[in-house]
């Protein structure tokens, strides 16, 4: 199918800003965030996850920090930044404006 | 319980990573290997019941082929494939040059990126200065020797004429001897490290450390 492609690319450049709003009420760690995105089909290699959370500590949009759990190893937390809020905003916006463009053009198409 | 090959199967497959992540800066190499450790921690933690081994290969197989973490490592940290050094002309130079030209050699030794920091030091100092240095050694002892040796002859009216040298004693000359031997083939022992280090390099850039 010729949207196979694009589909994996329009998850893949979403990923990291559904990353973002995971973490927007309170620090997660990265099995945590792994169980919510494997739930909604976002993430189907876990290990690419933490290519993606190195970038955005590198980025400065998150930052981390180790916490002992009391029921495994220590746990590597990751929280929003201020600039990470920003950007997760940004998208945010964009992202409403771009999917009612898309749903509207899809509709019409449907009507005629 | 721990799984008979929990171990075994989880270091092959944080070795695979290693080996596919060669290329990637060291850094973030580490801190990639260091994650999927204590994801594999964290995984293991949570299985109810009796760890098998076919659990643990079930976490690894859900972190995906090393291969496939590595190349979205390479994407999303814009890492570009760096080609791998090949020692060439500027290598077989120094390793020639070391024992005969020492200030060269080891200008070249510590330009190319064909040896690692610790090789680059053992060809340096092992010995400083190559052969030229060696025969200034060899000469200055020689100096010092030849003051300490004094031969006094005495002839007596026809007498067959006596001579008594006063000179080290044997066990020094054979210490010495064997100093001598050891400094001298010590140059051609480093150049031949640095030989084989240079292949064994070559093969180890995709397996580091």
């Amino acid at each position: 199918m010729p949207t196979d492609g694009l589909v994996s690319q329009m998850r893949r450049g979403a990923l990291e800003y559904c990353v973002l709003a995971l973490m927007r009420d309170t620090p997660r760690y990265a099995f945590d965030l792994i169980d919510a995105l494997g739930k909604t089909g976002m993430l189907t290699t876990e290990g690419t996850l933490y290519p993606l959370l190195s970038r955005l500590r590198r980025d400065g949009l998150v930052k981390t920090e180790w916490r002992e759990s009391t029921d495994g190893p220590p746990r590597r937390y990751y929280e929003l930044t201020a600039e990470g809020r920003r950007a997760l905003n940004a998208f945010r916006t964009e992202w409403t404006a771009f999917r009612a463009a898309v749903d509207g053009i899809l509709q019409e198409a449907k009507k005629s | 319980m721990t799984a008979p090959h929990a171990e075994q199967l989880i270091a092959g497959y944080l070795a695979r990573l290693a080996d596919a992540g060669a290329e990637l800066p060291r850094e973030q190499r580490n801190e990639l290997i260091e994650d999927m450790r204590s994801h594999i921690a964290e995984a293991r933690s949570r299985e109810s019941g009796d760890e098998t081994d076919a659990s643990v290969l079930n976490i690894l197989d859900r972190l995906g082929e090393p291969g496939v973490v590595v190349a979205e490592a390479r994407d999303r940290l814009g890492v570009q494939a760096i080609p791998a050094y090949r020692p060439g002309i500027l290598e077989i130079a120094a390793v020639v040059l070391l024992p005969l030209i020492w200030p060269i050699g080891v200008i070249l030794l510590w330009i190319s990126p064909a040896w690692k920091t610790r090789d680059k030091l053992i060809g340096t100092l092992l010995p400083p200065g190559g052969y030229p240095a060696l025969f200034w050694l060899g000469a200055a002892v020689a100096v010092t020797n030849g003051e300490g040796v004094g031969c006094s002859g005495v002839g007596v009216n026809g007498q067959p004429i006596q001579f008594s040298c006063s000179g080290p004693p044997a066990w020094q000359m054979a210490l010495g001897t064997v100093v001598a031997i050891v400094l001298l083939i010590l140059p051609l022992v480093t150049a031949g490290y640095l030989a084989v280090r240079l292949r064994w390099g070559r093969q180890g850039a995709a397996r580091p450390a």
